[in-house]
């Protein structure tokens, strides 16, 4: 049950850095303190949740929020 | 304007010249695909993305004449489940030239050896003419086919109909390939499907690797890429040497097989001394006009001598790879060569060993590895003897830093 709710909170907390730039799991995981596999999870089941994303330069990939990404994606086509 | 076949194509001077000569040229294709593109539509195909050969066209000559490219990096990838595959690249001309305004690129899971039947090329064919600008390349560098120029709202769906082509209407189905941090798709020599050199079947290796990993290969998740390529003999035919972090060469442990009646038969055309015995790296053959004989404990594989007598020597018949650990091709420092991690895995275990190495490289990589750190770097970064420890292997004298250098294990040593 605890773990659950921690498991929101993280969710929550995890969004929150999302929402200010787009971040590369390993450098996320150190800020938060987690273990970068368990992020690796929760990531993608942030993605799958539709609330998060992929971002990516053609050789590096980045993880966003949907509403960066579209923020993004707007700056990016130059609109 | 000039007009071809009916088609009005725009006036690009500047590109013009890059048709002339005798070799093939990219803006004969893009005309081509640009007439073909306004032939489809007129006979009725849906197409999306209309013009947009043409518009190529446009951006290209503007670009050559402004001097300066009107392409602008970086993006997203819109496809569901997936975290690699799509290049997004926009065009800064939206206004003058909207048809290219989006034009990303699709990277698809070639099959292994690129082998296709023409149902499945045609599948591939049919999907980009609707989805995309039609123009193709076959194939990228990194081995996958390369769609070249859609619309973000376009990736999904020009997905869902590779992926689903079998059930939409009988066609063949393909996958998205690796692009972003991850696992980028393996690519192969066609070996033992049309090459009598290869020591192992490299194409069986690569299909393995490719389904094995696909969430490593779909779902980034690492400091940066990866690339598995198969050779199946030290002549290297996808470049892995160079150009993957884990390459798999086939090699044999024996004695070269030698038909003396096809050397003496070679011997009435060639100069057996000067182009075979004389060219050898290490001095390991001798020849007295009647025998050819190899010292093999001098050889070094190289495939000289094979490659020049084919029909009268092979490949000996203990078989297998070597594998090498940290090859890649930067832009600005060149190509690195990998560094032999093991010197000998026999056939029949291959593709078990390697795949238990791989995870293995994985995991230490993605523990310790930095932000686009390749795993090269991080062996350079961390020493030759922690990297053999994560894969569980002895120091041997082969694993060299480079030719002509001490066995890489001392080197650290030697910096301390
Ligand atoms: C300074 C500008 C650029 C740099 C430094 C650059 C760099 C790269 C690199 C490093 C790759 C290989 C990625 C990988 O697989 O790891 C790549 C692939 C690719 N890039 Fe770029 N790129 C640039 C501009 C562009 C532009 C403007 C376009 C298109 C409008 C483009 C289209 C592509 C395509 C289609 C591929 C895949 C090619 C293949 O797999 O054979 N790039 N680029
Ligand atoms: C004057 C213009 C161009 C020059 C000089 C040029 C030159 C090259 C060269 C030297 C390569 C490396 C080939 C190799 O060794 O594998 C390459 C690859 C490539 N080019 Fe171009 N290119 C030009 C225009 C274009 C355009 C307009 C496109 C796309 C519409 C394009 C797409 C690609 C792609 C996708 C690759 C990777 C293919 C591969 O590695 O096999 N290029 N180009
Ligand atoms: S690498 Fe060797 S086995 Fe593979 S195609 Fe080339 S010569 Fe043949
Ligand atoms: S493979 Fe190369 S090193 Fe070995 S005998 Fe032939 S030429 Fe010499």
């Amino acid at each position: 049950m605890t773990e659950e709710i921690n498991k929101e909170e993280l969710k929550q907390k995890i969004l929150e850095h999302l929402a200010k730039k787009p971040w590369q799991v390993r450098d996320l995981a150190k800020v938060l303190r987690v273990k970068k596999k368990e992020l690796d999870k929760i990531v993608q089941e942030l993605i799958a949740e539709g609330k998060a994303a992929y971002w990516s330069s053609g050789s590096t990939t980045y993880v966003t929020t949907k509403e960066k990404l579209e923020e993004m994606e707007k700056k990016r086509s130059g609109t | 304007m000039p007009v071809v076949d009916g088609v009005e194509l725009p006036e690009t001077p500047l590109l013009d010249e890059l048709e002339k000569g005798p070799w093939p040229s990219f803006v004969k294709e893009i005309k081509k695909t640009a007439i073909e593109q306004e032939k489809a539509m007129k006979a009725g195909k849906k197409i999306k993305l209309p013009g947009a050969a043409k518009g190529l066209l446009k951006v290209l000559e503007l670009a050559y004449k402004d001097k300066r490219t009107h392409w602008k990096h970086g993006g997203i990838v819109s496809v569901i489940g997936y975290g690699g595959g799509v290049i997004g690249r926009y065009c800064d001309l939206e206004d003058q030239i909207p048809e290219v305004w989006h034009f990303h690129t699709i990277r698809i899971n070639m099959p292994a050896g690129w082998f296709y039947t023409t149902k499945a090329l045609r599948t591939i064919c049919d999907v980009w003419e609707k989805w995309g600008s039609g123009l193709t390349n076959f194939h990228g560098s990194t081995g996958d086919i390369i769609l070249l120029g859609t619309r973000t709202e376009y990736l999904q769906p020009c997905a869902n109909a590779l992926a689903y082509a079998d059930q939409l209407y009988g066609g063949v189905p393909f996958d998205i390939g690796g692009s972003g941090s991850d696992l980028r798709t393996p690519s192969a020599c066609m070996g033992p499907a049309l090459c009598e050199f290869a020591c192992y079947d490299t194409l069986k290796a690569c299909y393995e690797f490719t389904m094995r990993y696909q969430n490593e290969l779909h779902r980034p998740m690492w400091p940066y890429k990866f690339k598995i390529k198969c050779s199946g003999c030290p002549n290297d035919c996808v470049a892995a040497k160079a150009r993957s972090d884990f390459a798999i060469i086939g090699t044999w442990k024996d004695e070269i097989q030698i038909d003396q009646e096809a050397v003496r038969e070679y011997a009435k055309v060639i100069d057996i001394e000067e182009h075979v015995v004389k060219k050898c790296p290490t001095k390991a053959i001798s020849w007295d006009g009647k025998e050819l004989k190899i010292n093999n404990r001098e050889c070094i594989r190289c495939m000289h001598c094979i490659n020049v007598l084919p029909k009268a020597l092979k490949p000996g018949k203990e078989r297998g790879a070597t594998i090498l650990i940290g090859g890649k091709a930067p832009f600005v420092d060149g190509a690195i060569i990998g560094w032999v991690a093991v010197p000998f895995i026999p056939e029949n275990e291959l593709i078990e060993k390697c795949c238990e190495m791989l995870e293995a490289i994985w995991e230490w990589w993605d523990e310790e590895g930095k932000f686009r750190e390749r795993v090269g770097e991080l062996i350079w970064r961390k020493g030759m003897d922690e990297f053999l420890k994560v894969i569980n292997q002895k120091a041997d004298v082969r694993m060299v830093y480079a030719p002509r250098n001490n066995p890489f294990i001392f080197w650290r040593e030697l910096n301390e």
